[in-house]
């Protein structure tokens, strides 16, 4: 299992988000990433695009199936790890840090305090992550 | 959910457990990639006991399969197997199956999501044509294992009693395994050389154990459904709710193989031969993706506006290297090197049809 940082806050569909000023990092859990199995393809976002919180961000592609990234946030798509679409190893081996998927510009005064802390991300995964 | 005899080997291999059919089956053990690669360099086991396995016997056995199967039965030589079809009367096939053919018993290896259906309906076309035979289900007092890949000889021969270098490819026997009476196939679902095993539901385990002993030496390991299916649609195989099912044909599959459409008396065969006189409107293709996307089932496959079909398997294929595929389109669109488009999601991605199958072994 990877350390999961105390710095982020996690949603119930497995991102995790960490808020820095007006951007926000955004991933997959080490759980999500898992539970996909082995990874074959990351689909991501057009740098510039709007993306509004729940809606799909990103795809994440393995042998067995499609997995939804919904946006933890609302806002603009920064940056992208683009290198992902060509080796997905950083998402698979260190989903919190090298596998970061977008940078979202969100407008100053976001809140993740909805979004829940590594405690709470825990017992969730303890009732099944579902 | 139901579980097979081999059930616990699964949990202690810390396999990953899915619903199939209604049976809590491994789908992977430490990856479906690493696992397609090992029966296809060496051999894999896998836990088949949710298969169905029909017996039939007694002096109109052999009219009753000729009856319900699309194959066959009279130009097999005893002691052999072959594929073919359970059809209903309008041609479409209530199951994909396996007949062997012994000497005084006949026995049907049916899928798991239809053994009741199966079971059911040849009991109702036994009784409905009052032939002498008895159907025995005998799926759940029988275990079911499969090895594949090169070294299932050697792996199996050291705990065989038969010379296994003398069942030929689609053969069965009965030998003793371990000392332990069973039927012993050359069959399989994988495109390699390999054996089936039925032993008694409560030898299973030690069936199992012992291969994964005897194998030691070229890694074999249980392998899940997962690389079962990569494994199957690389090597051309179809698999029943997808290549077929009860509104597609198997002409349209393109499996004639398991058809003898000269056959008089063959629930299906005359409406098959109705279908193939008039025309088909749509055909299996094989195609590869230009794409980082893998094809899955259900997935539409589009020529500009034009809908063409949907896709029936797909995987990423260690073994070609790429992502891989087989959908209906009509007959327009299945000459080898034919492009055309999936859609994934709503994006549209390039595909290209290929001659099947995907891999064939060196013999």
């Amino acid at each position: 299992m990877a350390n999961r940082p105390a710095n982020v806050r996690f949603t119930k569909t497995h991102e995790w988000v960490r808020l820095e000023g007006t951007t926000a990092v955004v991933g997959l859990t080490d759980f999500a990433v898992e539970h996909l199995g082995e990874l074959v393809f990351v689909d991501l976002p057009a740098k510039g695009k709007k993306v509004t919180k729940g809606e799909t961000l990103a795809e994440v592609e393995s042998v067995k199936a499609v997995g939804e990234v919904y946006a933890p946030l609302t806002g603009e798509v920064l940056e992208v790890n683009a290198g992902l679409a060509n080796d997905q190893t950083p998402l698979a081996k260190d989903p919190f840090a090298a596998g970061w998927l977008a940078k979202i510009k969100v407008t100053a005064g976001t809140k993740v305090d909805d979004l829940m802390d590594l405690t709470a991300y825990q017992k969730h995964l303890d009732a099944g992550g579902n | 959910m139901r579980k097979t005899p081999l059930h616990a080997a699964h949990v202690e291999a810390k396999a990953r457990l899915v619903d199939f059919h209604g049976w809590e089956m491994p789908v992977q053990y430490q990856g479906i990639l690493e696992e397609v690669k090992q029966v296809r360099a060496h051999a894999g086991l896998f836990d088949l006991c949710h298969m169905g396995r029909l017996v039939i016997t007694g002096p109109d056995r052999e009219a009753l399969v000729e009856h319900v199967f699309s194959s066959n039965l009279g130009k097999m030589k005893l002691g052999k197997a072959k594929y073919g079809f359970l059809l209903n009367a309008q041609g479409f096939p209530n199951d994909d199956v396996i007949v062997y053919r012994g000497a005084d018993v006949v026995h049907i290896v049916i899928n798991a999501g239809n053994r009741d259906r199966d079971d059911a309906w040849v009991r109702e076309q036994c009784a409905t044509r009052r032939y002498r035979a008895t159907v025995a289900n005998v799926s759940d007092e029988q275990a079911m294992i499969a090895i594949q890949g090169r070294d299932s000889e050697a792996t199996v021969q050291p705990l065989c009693s038969a010379d296994l270098s003398q069942l030929g490819y689609y053969a069965f026997t009965e030998a003793k395994v371990l000392g332990l009476p069973m039927l012993i196939a050359r069959t399989g679902y994988t495109g390699e050389d390999g054996f089936e095993l039925f032993p008694a539901k409560d030898d299973g385990r030690r069936v199992w154990d012992a291969l994964l002993g005897s194998g030691k030496p070229f890694g074999v390991c249980p392998i899940g459904l997962g690389a079962r299916d990569a494994l199957r649609l690389e090597a051309g195989m179809p698999l029943y709710g997808n290549e077929i099912e009860l509104d597609i044909n198997p002409l349209e599959a393109g499996l004639d193989f398991g058809l003898d459409l000269t056959k008089d008396d063959t629930i299906g065969i005359p409406a098959l031969r109705a279908a193939k006189a008039k025309g088909l409107s749509r055909k299996l293709v094989s195609f590869v993706a230009h794409s980082g996307r893998v094809p899955r089932h259900g997935y539409e496959l589009f020529d500009g506006a034009t809908r063409l079909g949907t896709i029936a398997s797909g995987a990423a294929s260690p073994t070609v290297g790429k992502n891989i595929g087989t959908g209906f389109v009509p007959p327009s669109h299945t000459a080898v090197g034919t492009k055309f488009e999936m859609d994934v999601r709503g994006s549209r991605q390039p595909v290209e049809v290929v001659q099947g199958p995907f891999y064939k072994r060196a013999r």
